[in-house]
């Protein structure tokens, strides 16, 4: 009998060792780590985290584990218009593999899903009555491969008796999504260990809001698989289709 | 004379969800029941609980290096094991103090989802 090995990301994850530990004995492949301040700042401690991750991951887990949790750098925008929104996206784009664009204004959700440099739009829905997308932005979304994040962080940090809203912003994405065809992405947006969970817990609930278990999965891990290739063989593409071959 | 007990292809079909719940406040059992009671009550209502015939049947307190954890067996019924799980992702506070629960997995009986995935260092029962 084949069992099928899933490797499970989480792109949304504040730096800290500790939460590295945590998500490589949840059982995720690899994760994006993004630090409160700025690009600039976070490039430093990046390293570090790295470094340090691989250090104590490495010798408990080298009898069960030959490679250790994978960490990427991410770099979380938040602007104010769409033209400091670009800046600061081709301005940090060498030295990031992720860039998230943090979503919730009308302008901004849309000016990120027309700009190919970003990875992941977060949370367009935030402080929002409707889901924050659109027809239009979903086609555009689709053909930047631009992804679309639902954030569980959000989903928790509402009143319960809102969850109702959250949940039908993300069903709306859904639907959206069913018909255009952007990629999803489910991230944890954890800051400590309580906000980590396990990546069959997350799919059990994405069947809350009317996911089922292959769009969960592909949220979780081939969405984020694509992300980083795209960002490898980013160097080398010179026009959109055109690509340098060594 | 001897009562007749109900035949199996009758009785509901169960599994057991056994579960880790780490804290920043030790907990008991009465406070880990009613954060799964509360939280699954807020997310499917009281129509869609009683489908699932929750019990907690165990639960275990193992801290280690400093950390709160407890362990536990939840049963339900064997259809309903994603929507139970499902649950889990949603506890995150209990008082003000953060807490959060992990599915470790889902067996057939009680004695193998302890042997699996319960295991040493949980001898207080409570």
């Amino acid at each position: 009998m084949g069992v099928k090995i899933i490797l499970f990301f989480d792109f949304h994850v504040k730096d800290d060792p500790e939460l590295v530990k945590e998500a490589d004995r949840l059982g995720y492949a690899g994760l994006a780590l993004f630090s409160n301040g700025n690009g600039n700042n976070s490039s430093g401690n990046e390293n570090k985290v790295e470094v340090a991750s691989g250090e104590t991951i490495n010798p408990e887990n080298s009898t069960k584990k030959e490679n250790p949790i994978k960490t990427y750098k991410g770099v979380f925008i938040s602007a104010r218009n769409p033209e400091s929104m670009r800046q600061k996206v081709k301005k940090s784009r060498k030295n990031a593999d992720v860039i998230m664009v943090r979503g919730g204004d009308q302008k901004i959700n849309r000016a990120a899903c027309e700009d190919p440099q970003v990875d992941i739009l977060s949370a367009p829905y935030l402080k929002r009555r409707d889901c924050g997308i659109n027809h239009v932005m979903a086609k555009k979304a689709a053909l930047n491969e631009v992804a679309v994040e639902l954030n569980i962080k959000y989903l928790t940090k509402t009143n319960s008796y809102l969850h109702y809203k959250v949940l039908s912003h993300f069903r709306e994405i859904i639907k959206l999504k069913r018909k255009y065809g952007f990629p999803l992405i489910i991230t944890s947006d954890a800051e400590s260990i309580y906000g980590l969970h396990t990546p069959q817990d997350l799919i059990a609930l994405s069947g809350c809001f009317g996911m089922d278990r292959e769009e969960a999965e592909a949220a979780l891990s081939k969405t984020p698989q694509k992300i980083i290739e795209r960002s490898e063989t980013r160097d080398k593409v010179v026009v959109d289709g055109v690509k340098i071959i060594e | 004379m001897k009562l007749k007990i109900l035949p199996p292809h009758l009785r509901n079909k169960k599994r057991y969800l056994a579960f880790e719940v780490r804290s920043q406040n030790p907990l008991t059992r009465d406070e880990v029941i009613s954060l799964i009671w509360g939280a699954a009550g807020g997310l499917y209502g009281s129509c869609g609980v009683s489908r699932f015939d929750l019990w907690v049947v165990k639960v275990w307190k193992c801290n280690s290096s400093g950390q709160n954890i407890t362990k536990g067996i939840l049963r339900c019924r064997r259809e309903e094991v994603d929507r139970v799980r499902s649950v889990f992702p949603v506890i995150n506070r209990f008082k003000g103090k953060r807490v959060v629960f992990h599915t470790l997995g889902v067996s057939g009986t009680i004695k193998s989802a302890r042997r699996k995935f319960i295991k040493e260092g949980s001898q207080s029962l409570f």
